[in-house]
């Protein structure tokens, strides 16, 4: 039997070498991103700006930071599905279905999310309070309206969506749809099978794009009460204005500073994510051909 | 085999197929040549549904396909079929490009899929080509690669619409040849195509097709060197060069 560590570290070493580049580069970001920290950092010790509020207000931005996430995870996931479902409806057959997409995608663009937020909200409130069925069964109206908002957000995103899917799937040559039905598979199993493999490559960036643009749009959802990062460093920056040393301009560009990091970061992530899986399922050679 | 009866199709106002009829015997080869737009590639996908005939009868091993009670999946296992643009799955290897159709459609195992696709890439001359993608190969390579994707459900009839007129010329016999071979095997086929070196030396019958209608038909000999009619004689000029 062969020896299932030198195995494992042939394993390692395989994978380091296939990755050297990104270490690299992961690497050299990382010395950066700590050098600018440490730059900063001296600045406050010298007084530039307020160092012990900068830390001060930290953990309260991170409570922010973690309602945002929560919105985001129900925000894009819901969006998707719309997006996905809609987009989808909109290259259907039956123009009753066409219809009732385009409704929908027109609709939801055609409002700024601010609005729509504040329509699910007043509209949830004034059905609890005026409809009796309603009244008795929801117990908390706010928490129920502020969730219907975050929905409306997510509808919104799902309208830019759907519109990225019905251009992945035109993207799609119908050629390929004419070989799949032409060795006998249904519709259904094209779509799955042929189809929505190749549209998803192609609308990676633009759903990238999206995804980066509805997590700064959560910020919107401090309109209706939601103590996201945003509503959290309002908040700071409205006590600093009334402490009775008053607010500087310096530490409240301290706070919005670091709210910016915060979004940047989570903003990041998501795109690096969406880079990765781009990288994962290329299709080797693709690109030369299509130049 | 395959028996067309007085097929026509319209697209909206365009009448393509007016009344065309044929028949195809197994074993056969059956090569189909017409200027653009004359209906040789809605003809040819009347016969597996990828078009529905408005009118007229296709029969497939004396079985009606173009009826309520036929699924056309059914039909498209019966009858393969080759593109001008190849049309391979380009997110698919070689090997799953072949094999996709054996385990989607045939519902078959994935190591007796696997066993059959490469069989079939062997056949092509392409086996070392399994795991390549359709875009690192030549336009030949990615043809002979789609005939093997249409012979892995092991039709009883391959349909070839304009095989190699995408093909640079230095690709084109590749796949003439290996289309040749499957003639030699007894594999009945309608290749519409204007290689008059491989109609002349593979096919049983020749049709000519003029808008929407058959012009005329016979055996190579008759239609390329006794052609009847002066349409015929000015078409087979200009092919020829």
């Amino acid at each position: 039997m062969a020896e299932p560590t030198a195995a494992a570290s042939d394993r390692a070493r395989a994978f380091l070498k296939a990755h050297r580049k990104s270490f690299r580069n992961a690497g050299i970001g990382g010395i950066a991103a700590a050098v600018v920290f440490l730059i900063v950092y001296y600045l406050g010790l010298e007084g530039v700006y307020d160092l012990s509020l900068a830390a001060r207000i930290l953990p309260a931005l991170f409570q922010g930071a973690e309602t945002t996430l929560g919105l985001v995870a129900v925000v894009i996931p819901v969006g998707f599905a719309l997006g996905f479902l809609f987009g989808f409806g909109r290259t259907s057959h039956s123009w009753f279905v066409r219809s009732v997409c385009t409704t929908y995608v027109e609709f939801f663009r055609g409002m700024p999310p601010v609005v729509l937020v504040w329509f699910a909200f007043i509209i949830i409130i004034l059905l609890i309070t005026n409809v009796e069925f309603l009244n008795v069964r929801i117990q908390d109206p706010f928490a129920f309206a502020t969730f219907m908002s975050v929905l409306a957000l997510a509808a919104h995103s799902g309208s830019y969506q759907a519109e990225i899917v019905r251009a992945g799937i035109m993207s799609v040559p119908a050629g390929q749809r004419e070989a799949a039905e032409a060795i006998g598979m249904t519709r259904g199993a094209t779509m799955v099978r042929i189809t929505l493999p190749q549209m998803l490559r192609v609308s990676l960036p633009a759903l990238g794009n999206e995804f980066a643009s509805v997590i700064k749009d959560t910020s919107i959802l401090s309109v209706v009460g939601v103590m996201d990062l945003t509503f959290r460093g309002q908040n700071i920056v409205s006590r600093l204005f009334t402490s009775p040393t008053g607010g500087s301009l310096s530490s409240i560009f301290v706070v919005w500073v670091e709210i910016a990091v915060l979004y940047f970061v989570m903003t990041y992530s998501v795109s690096r994510l969406l880079q990765w899986l781009e990288q994962r399922y290329r299709v080797p050679g693709l690109e030369a051909a299509q130049l | 085999m395959i028996e067309v009866k007085n097929v026509h199709k319209s697209f909206g106002d365009l009448h393509v197929l007016r009344g065309v009829s044929l028949n195809v015997t197994k074993g056969e080869v059956l090569v189909m040549i017409g200027p653009s737009g004359s209906g040789k590639s809605t003809l040819l996908r009347c016969i597996n549904l990828l078009v529905q005939p408005d009118s007229g009868d296709v029969f497939i091993d004396g079985v009606k396909v173009n009826s309520r009670e036929v699924k056309p999946e059914w039909v498209r296992q019966q009858v393969g079929m080759v593109f001008q643009s190849f049309n391979l799955f380009t997110h698919l290897t070689a090997l799953k490009n072949v094999e996709i159709g054996l385990t989607r459609v045939k519902k078959v195992n994935k190591e007796e899929a696997e066993r059959v696709a490469r069989f079939e890439l062997e056949r092509v001359g392409l086996a070392d080509k399994a795991d390549a993608f359709p875009a690192q190969l030549s336009g030949g390579q990615q043809q002979r690669v789609a005939i093997a994707r249409a012979l892995s459900l092991n039709p009883k009839a391959v349909l070839f619409d304009e095989p190699t007129s995408a093909l640079d010329p230095e690709f084109i016999h590749e796949v003439l040849d290996v289309m040749a071979k499957l003639a030699d095997e007894g594999m009945t086929m309608i290749v519409v195509s204007h290689e008059m070196g491989f109609a002349k030396s593979v096919a049983d019958q020749v049709v000519f097709l003029e808008g929407g209608t058959i012009l005329e038909t016979g055996t190579p000999e008759e239609i390329f060197n006794h052609p009847k009619t002066d349409r015929m004689r000015s078409f087979i000029g200009k092919i020829l060069g």
